[in-house]
């Protein structure tokens, strides 16, 4: 073996990820006085944190009635009751000095003078039931600043960006019928300095993001979400849960390419009389302001399969009727330009002056946002490999999951602005776990088994063959939106299923190259093999779930009962190398809940109804109203993905 | 009728070499005005599947994919190009294959920089000046036309040093970090010092003539280089000019 080609290090904690929850990651670890190491494909803090809108959730912040139990339980009932009791409550325990943290690594938001405390937001978030959102100046790149600067700050803390993580290296013993699982550390392709890595530590950190890049361009997020965590996380040996869980917001842009997939608004940008139409003009979707996200999509995508789609396979947002309402359409159009000012911005420049007027219906289609599942991890990010009995989880000694990596916080639906928190929550504890362990940890002496592993990446360096995995991951790409999207049925999941184990041999025949600096062929190879079993888990998971629940559609399923027991999804390797799918049953919110909730929901759209049967001029004015009360306190602004956006999203508040 | 194709130079890093290859952009519509990422994403699609370069949110937010558009930085996701243009890697930085560039060797000149001790009164507002360059999105399209940038040898992609010489961004952070309300004076003594190491003293001599844009509009010399150069020359300037 050409031993220039190897770079031998050591440390006490590995970070995968640069972004949000990998700086947190970092800072816990580091204050420890410990080594650590942080790997990172792109360039340091260019993450989905960077662009996301920065608004951020903070217990007590805007309401003094707030508790730990009152939020921790708004995120349980938002998921439809999947998510893990003891991670919502590790989230609602530290969401204000993780808030804390940030804001002395440099975050600075407004300040309410008279209460000294961060300003919230003017409006509650309509899923949250208490004001604890938080806007911040220059949105996410006022975080990546913070996370910039969390990383720069530690002498202790080396970097190494334009790496590729590929594989966590590990151990395994047999013990009776189970096995324990201990981590070396990792192996990484260093495309800049065309070096592998061997990088010796006895925690690693995944802090690698999601998964949205499978449906490209359909997607708001970072190119380089391709489901690397829990690719990373299976092949180690961990539990996924409720993979089939993914956020898609309704209303992005279909066209022009360069806009494709961007935010154009939210169920609430349609206002009260908004409506969604199919090509042929019918409405497809009425009071479209008070559904959920995934009612939305379905509404859409159902057109798309019955072929009365719009000509890039999306639907028609129609607000003309809000903007020609004779007293209420100019406070419309205030409301429209202010409520999500850069998703107006993309959406008047991708589709015109008379679009921007809403004079004409937007082509609208949804696009991936988040993964509510993910690694399965304990309340303190350390990563779980489950036993013959799933109630008994074990630890892998020495692997951590934080962030979109993790999975048990959001279950079947996301609070707006909670991922923001969850990244400082879970980021922290995960540093904080992995220097405990570090700590605990004795040291392995050789690279033996780094030798071992890396003998299998070492082979697809100089392989000849005839396909190329760009071409092939953009056949994944489109596989993934038509058959694991926003509306999938029984024969979509066959289907794309057959079509992953196929896609699986042709990694044989890839061609890549001889050539160690920036070799984007391997990248391509190895970027596509973690979107390929990311992909395997979101189908088998699909399949395992047998209604539709929150993000989770399901064109040939009904919609969950909330009087069903809810579990999540449980997806691992067997022995035989398969992906087993399990149920993992939760704790069920009381039934007196439920029903309250149900009353309220179906008032919310008797209101609607009459509002709309009213002849023009007694709504017009109604509406006017409404308006003034919405836009006469300070500015709206809403998050995209957030409830407020949605507020038919309570729905899974039970 | 306008033509269907728009022929787009692409100067490529590949084995040492540079090369000018030319790609036929096929136009979805007639009326298309392409950005230059969709020229890229194009090209990798029906042509060079190894094509080489950065991108990340495609819009305008991450900062990743800056490239040079006829000799000039720009962010490729909102760069439209025309017949002709020619495509190449930031001529500021090492190139390591095609468009792609090193960029943490100014990352690293900054390390420990902000060491602020961690029992401030949080609750303090920040004023516009400090949000004006929280909105930086480090795509580093200031580094074109830097005078203290311009004395860094940006050759080596081998080793992970930090370059000598600083630049507007590094001096941005710096200057964000001066008037962060919770930044105490006695910390601020160590800012300007490295401001200074970095070569500030060069933008005074070089001021008038500085001619450096912001990728995102921020007004660099007047909000980040005249207040930092104020702070750490101003008694010095005044007895000059006395």
């Amino acid at each position: 073996m050409n031993s220039n080609e190897i770079e031998y290090l050591e440390c006490d904690v590995l970070v995968i990820g640069s972004g949000g929850t990998g700086s947190q990651a970092v800072q816990g670890a580091a204050e420890e006085g410990l080594k650590v190491i942080v790997i990172s494909k792109d360039p340091m803090s260019s993450s989905d944190t960077k662009i996301c809108e920065g608004v951020i959730t903070v217990r007590e912040s805007g309401d003094t009635t707030d508790t730990k139990e009152i939020l921790s339980e708004n995120i349980k009932l938002a998921g439809a009751d999947l998510p893990d009791n003891k991670i919502t409550a590790a989230f609602a325990n530290d969401s204000k000095s993780a808030y804390d943290r940030l804001r002395n690594n440099g975050l600075r938001p407004s300040i309410n003078k008279e209460k000294n405390t961060p300003k919230t937001l003017a409006i509650a978030m309509g899923g949250h039931n208490k004001s604890r959102s938080v806007g911040h100046k220059n949105s996410g790149i006022a975080f990546g600043h913070t996370n910039w600067d969390t990383i720069i700050k530690y002498k202790n803390v080396n970097y190494y960006e334009d790496c590729w993580f590929l594989e966590v290296v590990k151990k395994e013993f047999q013990k009776n019928n189970n096995k324990d699982i201990e981590v070396l550390g990792g192996l990484i392709y260093d495309a800049a300095r065309g070096k592998i890595l061997f990088i010796k530590a006895p925690s690693v950190i995944i802090a690698s993001g999601g998964l949205s890049s499978l449906y490209f361009p359909k997607t708001d997020t970072m190119r380089g979400n391709t489901g690397d965590s829990y690719a990373l996380g299976i092949q180690a040996g961990a539990d996924l849960i409720d993979m089939e869980q993914i956020q898609f917001l309704p209303f992005c842009l279909a066209s022009p390419p360069s806009y494709e997939g961007l935010l154009a608004g939210e169920p609430s940008t349609a206002s009260f009389l908004g409506v969604l139409r199919d090509k042929n003009k019918k409405i497809i979707l009425d009071s479209v302001y008070l559904r959920t996200r995934a009612e939305c999509s379905e509404a859409i995508m159902r057109a798309v399969e019955d072929g009365r789609g719009s000509p890039n396979g999306g639907a028609f947002l129609d607000m003309t009727k809000n903007m020609s309402a004779p007293k209420s359409g100019k406070y419309f159009m205030k409301y429209l330009k202010s409520a999500l000012p850069s998703a107006y911005n993309n959406a008047r420049q991708a589709l015109g002056k008379e679009a921007g007027k809403a004079e004409i219906p937007w082509e609208v289609r949804p696009s991936a946002h988040y993964s509510m599942g993910g690694i399965r991890v304990d309340e303190y990010t350390r990563v779980i490999h489950s036993t013959e009995n799933l109630y008994e989880p074990k630890i892998i000694k020495g692997l951590f999951a934080a962030g979109q990596a993790m999975g048990g916080l959001f279950g079947a639906n996301r609070l707006g602005s909670t991922s923001l928190t969850e990244l400082a929550v879970f980021g922290y504890r995960a540093g904080k776990s992995a220097a405990k362990n570090a700590n605990q940890s004795t040291k392995h002496n050789n690279y033996d088994i780094f030798h071992e592993n890396y003998m299998k990446f070492k082979n697809i360096f100089n392989k000849k063959g005839k396909l190329k995995a760009y071409k092939l991951k953009l056949d994944l790409q489109k596989k993934c939106w038509d058959n694991i999207g926003p509306a999938r049925t029984e024969k979509k999941l066959k289907i794309m299923l057959s079509f992953l184990n196929k896609i699986e041999k042709d990694l044989k025949s890839i061609n890549v190259p001889n050539e160690m600096i920036w070799n984007q062929q391997f990248i391509d190879f190895i970027e596509l093999k973690n979107m390929i079993i990311t992909a395997k888990a979101v189908t088998t998971a699909s399949l395992k779930r047998d209604k539709s629940v929150g993000g989770h559609v399901r064109l040939d399923k009904k919609t969950s009962s909330l009087f069903s027991k809810p579990y999540s999804t449980l997806i691992k390797i067997n022995k035989n190398n398969s992906f087993g799918a399990y149920k993992l049953f939760r704790k069920k919110t009381s039934l007196k809940r439920i029903i309250n909730y149900k009353i309220s929901e179906k008032f919310r759209f008797m209101k609607a109804k009459i509002l709309r049967s009213l002849p023009e001029s007694i709504s017009d004015s109604i509406i006017e109203n409404k308006y003034k009360n919405i836009l006469g306190t300070n500015k709206t602004i809403i998050k995209p993905g957030s409830i407020d956006g949605a507020s038919g999203d309570k729905v899974n508040q039970i | 009728m306008q033509e269907k194709y728009l022929n787009i130079k692409l100067k490529l890093k590949r084995n040492k070499e540079f090369i000018l290859i030319e790609y036929k952009y096929k136009k979805r519509s007639y009326d298309e005005r392409p950005m230059a990422l969709d020229v890229l994403l194009q090209a990798q699609e029906e042509k060079y599947d190894d094509l080489a370069f950065r991108y990340g949110c495609r819009a305008r937010n991450c900062g990743v994919c800056t490239i040079d558009v006829n000799d000039r930085p720009k962010l490729a996701c909102r760069a439209r190009v025309k017949e002709g243009d020619i495509l190449s890697a930031m001529a500021t930085l090492p190139v390591i294959k095609d468009l792609v560039v090193k960029r943490d060797a100014i990352t690293r000149q900054l390390k420990g920089y902000n060491n602020i001790s961690h029992k401030n009164d949080l609750n303090k507002d920040a004023d516009n000046s400090y949000h004006n360059l929280t909105a930086c999105i480090e795509c580093y399209a200031c580094l074109d036309g830097c005078p203290i940038h311009a004395k860094n040898n940006i050759v080596d992609i081998q080793n992970n040093v930090a370059y000598k010489y600083g630049n507007p961004y590094s001096l941005l952070k710096i200057q964000r970090l001066l008037i962060d309300p919770l930044t105490p004076e006695i910390e601020k003594t160590q800012l300007i010092d490295k401001a200074k190491s970095l070569g500030l003293e060069i933008y005074r001599r070089e001021y008038k003539n500085l001619k450096i844009k912001c990728g995102v509009g921020i007004n660099l010399k007047g909000e980040v280089i005249k207040p930092l150069l104020d702070v750490a020359f101003g008694d010095e300037v005044e007895k000059e000019n006395q």
